[in-house]
């Protein structure tokens, strides 16, 4: 015979109502939990986001005006193929900057709507052999200035520092985070199994008028799943918060011009997400059939 | 409806609590399982409930060996038994209906042949005006018909009984003996383990007599020894 939805329903609010006090301490752990694993995601994305120009050991970037000519262009080519200061380069024309824009301004399309590729700058993208601030200091100094160049910028001690700030904090978070989950497992296996304590007259009698190992099971595992989802919740609207204030606010106008790129886009934000209730689908279950299978005697 | 061959239940430090049984129920009787305390009474009617195997023997429910069932198939064997506990192990915070409800629930009964068996066997076993109390607001002979309305709800071919009078004075005993009886004669094979010599002098059905174990008197319409 098949589960009566009601049953389950039923059986499994009355667990929770019965365990409220420990349920509510399980559905706040895991939904802190959860939100510092998804704070981890987010901000990995949005250094990445803010740093994305500066990986692969760019150093500096020496962006042309977008009117600059060739004769102007293949000067500025010449220097920096001809340095032996100059390890890597990369040239970033007008449509690959636009495509650029568009990855970085994806939750913006009505910014988008107003830039076209041809009032974007080209750019030389440039990796130094010695990556010592002062070194690079020196290099792009020589490109400060020169006919059709509108702007060196370089990847400061700043930007550096950011990275290593940003690296330490999302090692925090994860480190916290894991730690949490795996009270919070603790906490689920705890509430179900003194669930299954406080039932076991109930327990006995189905045992005996011939209900399913699943039947008796599916009640229990079901409360670690609900309270599972519902911290899950709290932790979308804790990582929804922290987006729209936190990271939003980093990147404003009027904030350092490093932490404009310091943002989450759309589908990092609902993929974090979907990835924090897979997790606590996971601890859910986890606890629960640790709690059901050494517990529950069926 | 129920054989046992060469049954023997051996517990864990080498007590044996049921040696080299052999027995043949049929459909529809009425079997008192007597003897001593510690004499195996009670480990003969669980091994018919599956809740214990044993170690040597072979034991037939309504046709199937039940020590082969695979373990999800024991709850299927279980719909066809019949349990009334010395205690009744009635649900305090549910009420006398939702007492019996609960087993045709939890096996997954729709609502509303919950609907309608309920008041029926609750009409059956004389406690129709109190399906709305709990358990503490009955008499402990009330309280065992829930429990029988419990086990009979189902309308099982086998109804186990464990000292189902062992709780309760001569008097109500009575009336469960006669709530059985009823039940009995509907065509359910009842096997009760009980110490109430009274009941069984009264009521002169089948006795089988267990001994450390071993089954030593197995009489027609028996007396209590």
């Amino acid at each position: 015979m098949a589960l009566s939805p009601r049953y389950v329903l039923r059986e499994t609010g009355q667990n929770l109502w019965r365990n409220v006090l420990s349920s509510a301490a399980a559905i706040i752990t895991i939904g802190v939990s959860l939100w510092l694993f998804g704070g981890f995601f987010l901000f990995n994305y949005a250094v990445d986001n803010a740093t994305a120009r500066w990986e692969g050991g760019i150093e500096f970037v020496v962006w042309m005006q977008p009117e600059a000519t060739a004769e102007q262009d293949a000067n500025i080519r010449n220097s920096i193929e001809g340095s032996p200061a100059v390890k890597e380069w990369a040239y970033v024309d007008q449509n690959q900057a636009y495509e650029e824009f568009r990855e970085i301004f994806s939750d913006t399309p009505e910014l988008i709507e107003v830039v076209s590729p041809d009032v974007l700058p080209p750019s030389y993208r440039i990796v130094p052999e010695n990556p010592d601030a002062d070194v690079v200091a020196e290099l792009s100094d020589q490109f400060v200035g020169r006919p059709g160049v509108e702007e060196v910028v370089s990847a400061d001690q700043t930007i550096r520092d950011i990275q290593r700030l940003a690296d330490k904090v999302t090692r925090v978070f994860l480190v916290g985070s894991v730690i949490l989950l795996t009270a919070a497992t603790l906490l689920i296996l705890t509430n179900i199994v003194s669930a299954i304590r406080s039932r076991g007259a109930e327990i006995e009698i189905m045992k005996v008028v011939g209900a399913t190992n699943w039947f008796i099971r599916v009640p229990f595992m079901l409360e670690g799943l609900v309270q599972a989802v519902l911290g899950a919740m709290g932790a979308w609207v804790g990582l929804r918060i922290l987006d729209d204030t936190v990271i939003r606010g980093l990147s404003e106008p009027d904030s350092l011009q490093l932490m404009q790129g310091f943002r989450v886009d759309q589908g990092e934000f609902y993929s974090t997400s979907l990835l924090v209730l897979a997790i606590a689908i996971v601890v859910s279950g986890i606890g629960s059939a640790v709690a059901v299978a050494r517990y529950l005697d069926v | 409806m129920i054989k046992l061959n060469n049954v023997t239940k051996v517990y864990k430090g080498a007590v044996v609590a049921v040696r080299d049984v052999t027995v043949d129920i049929a459909k529809g009787e009425f079997v008192f399982l007597v003897g001593p305390s510690g004499s195996g009474k009670s480990t003969f009617i669980r091994l018919l409930n599956r809740e214990e195997l044993p170690e040597h023997g072979t034991i037939y429910v309504a046709g199937k060996d039940i020590g082969t069932l695979g373990a999800w198939r024991v709850p299927f064997l279980r719909r066809n038994i019949g349990f009334i506990f010395q205690d009744f192990k009635l649900l305090p915070k549910k009420t006398v209906a939702e007492n019996v409800a609960f087993a045709l629930e939890v096996i997954g009964k729709p609502r509303h042949v919950v609907r309608k068996q309920v008041p029926a066997i609750l009409e059956l076993v004389g406690l129709a005006a109190k399906m709305d109390n709990f358990p503490h607001e009955l008499s402990g002979g009330e309280q065992q018909r829930v429990s029988v309305a419990r086990a009979f709800v189902n309308r099982p071919p086998i109804l186990l009984a464990d000292e189902p009078t062992g709780n309760l004075d001569p008097q109500t005993s009575v009336g469960i003996m006669k709530l059985l009886d009823r039940i009995n004669r509907t065509g359910t094979t009842v096997v009760m383990a009980t110490h109430d010599r009274s009941i069984v002098d009264t009521m002169r059905r089948r006795v089988i007599e267990l001994d450390r174990g071993v089954v030593v008197r197995d009489q027609a319409r028996g007396v209590y020894e």
